[in-house]
């Protein structure tokens, strides 16, 4: 290229917009000139740089990555930030296109351009300009984000309709719960609920794998589909019996679960999301606990006498394979026991070394002594606040506890 | 994050089996080598895996959810009385991971073997 061609492309820019002819013509006889091929990275992220370039022909992308900043063309530079400042380079520049590059380096630069004072004014005025822009962009992406965040707030309220405002008071029944989210959002959940006919209550706790907003989508459908399967199997018993039969419940128990269980797996098989669902139904009058336990941690009963014993899966979680079977188990609840069920940011809850919290310190509760349920969950907050020391929370915490009021 | 090796071999039962051995963490992070690798394979013509997890150190959910995008690959119709997958198995989980399988009730979709001659024997 010969030099007034160059001197032609320098002036072109709006970077020596203000640069005399014989700045423009010293320029161009200190600089090189570059020929590359699309695809190839010009300037790298953090690399110490001292060329500058103004681009003759071609396209170039600056970007962070995957983060795509901007597009240049001809007539456009990059490469001055670090040129002007002597600091690294603040992001990558890969040609799109073949493209025809004038380099100059940051010694040419100077030299030339301290002997004049409108060279120096224009390239002031051109990195202002770059920076008024990104300030602009900045600011049009913080208001995004702000716009976004008041989304995740509108989202994290409607779900919070999705837990039980508030439990319900059961003669000789004492009921305490604690939840609370990692994020914004949550993939855990726990319901109690009577059943419309009989003493029964439902108990239900739940996980959905993963985290954020997809988790709380299927939270929301996950504890949607077994209240409302659950409550239309009850209501479809014959109106004329004043109570529900046991065996009755444990089919709507069961029928609850596989409904749930194959819908899911069935409407959103691509999805490959699922629950682990501990889900019992309360015999309230003789503490007759009708389980299944779909892939969640054990629950835990704690007897008056000082044992415990768990609750063991009786299936996998939900929502995977339509045709996967539970079973229904059973347990006694007798008066002074209490049953403490929880997810696994409970017992996965991680100190700074990576160690879990896991079951056996659940099980060490069995000594602690405590009156109401409250006390009882908020000792367990305590150690794991304690086990955890300065690690951040992974996961949400979920408890649902009851205990047979001995009367 | 972890990282994560699969090894492929082919095995020769009552029907071919491929064995992919799972080497490293199977988490958020390496899920999708597994999925890709799987569905790669089942698109030659692979219709029996059998997933060789000695090897693994942890499986997260992520791990559970892409075993039940392989299972939807290799699906098939549902006979009467199948609770368990024919076409995918798991093979010797040990430590953490066999506890976390067996939380999660997976032993209840899928089943799992620690003698190999007798996984690919049960195709």
């Amino acid at each position: 290229m010969k030099l007034e061609q160059k001197t032609k492309i320098l002036r072109s820019c709006q970077f020596l917009a203000g640069a005399q002819e014989e700045i423009l013509l010293e320029l161009a006889n200190e600089s090189g000139l570059l020929e590359i091929p699309g695809g190839n990275t010009v300037v790298t992220k953090g690399d110490a740089g001292s060329t500058m370039y103004f681009i003759a022909s071609g396209k170039a992308r600056v970007h962070d990555g995957d983060a795509i900043l901007a597009y240049l063309t001809e007539g456009e530079v990059f490469g001055e930030m670090a040129v002007l400042d002597s600091d690294v380079r603040s992001a990558t520049v890969t040609t799109e296109t073949d493209s025809k590059l004038i380099s100059l380096e940051r010694d040419a630069l100077w030299r030339t351009v301290s002997q004049s004072p409108a060279a120096l004014k224009s390239i002031i005025a051109s990195v202002l300009q770059r920076e008024r822009g990104i300030v602009h962009e900045v600011t049009a992406r913080t208001e995004q984000l702000l716009a976004y965040e008041k989304e995740l707030e509108i989202g994290r309220r409607i779900q919070a309709d999705f837990l039980p405002e508030y439990v319900p008071e059961i003669e000789n029944w004492e009921i305490a719960s604690y939840f609370e989210a990692a994020r914004e959002v949550a993939g855990d959940f726990y319901d109690v609920f009577e059943l419309k006919q009989g003493n029964y209550l439902a108990i239900v706790i739940g996980d959905v794998c993963d985290k954020g907003v997809g988790a709380a989508l299927f939270m929301t459908l996950f504890r949607s589909l077994i209240r409302a399967t659950c409550q239309y199997g009850m209501l479809s018993q014959e109106a004329d019996l004043d109570d529900a039969s046991p065996e009755h419940t444990i089919e709507v128990l069961q029928k609850s679960i596989e409904l749930t269980n194959s819908y899911i797996a069935t409407t959103h098989s691509k999805s490959s999301m699922f629950a682990s669902v501990f889900f019992g139904v309360l015999d309230t009058d003789s503490g007759e606990l009708s389980y299944v336990n779909g892939g969640h941690e054990s629950p835990v009963i704690f007897r008056s006498g000082g044992e415990y014993d768990v609750l063991d899966v009786t299936g996998g979680v939900l929502g995977l394979f339509p045709w996967a079977k539970f079973s229904i188990a059973s347990a006694q609840l007798n008066p002074g026991d209490f049953i403490f069920s929880y997810t696994d940011g409970v017992n996965e809850a991680k100190n700074e070394s990576g160690d879990q919290f896991t079951e056996e310190r659940i099980f060490e509760m069995k000594d602690f002594s405590w009156n109401d349920g409250n006390e009882f969950l908020d000792e367990i907050l305590r150690r794991i606040h304690a086990f955890r020391g300065d690690a951040a929370q992974s996961d949400d915490i979920t408890m649902l506890a009851l205990r047979y009021l001995v009367v | 994050m972890g990282t994560m090796n699969i090894l492929v071999g082919q095995e020769q039962g009552n029907v071919p089996v491929t064995v992919l051995k799972i080497e490293g963490d199977l988490d958020a992070s390496t899920f999708k080598d597994l999925q890709d690798k799987a569905a790669e394979l089942i698109n030659e013509g692979t219709a029996n895996i059998l997933l060789d997890m000695g090897q693994v150190e942890y499986m997260g959910s992520a791990g559970f959810r892409a075993i039940h995008a392989i299972a939807n690959m290799l699906n098939t119709e549902q006979k009467e009385g199948m609770y368990k997958s024919e076409h995918i198995k798991l093979l010797n989980p040990r430590g953490e991971v066999a506890r976390v399988i067996k939380t999660l009730g997976f032993d209840s979709f899928l089943e799992i073997h620690e003698d190999r001659a007798v996984a690919i024997a049960s195709f």
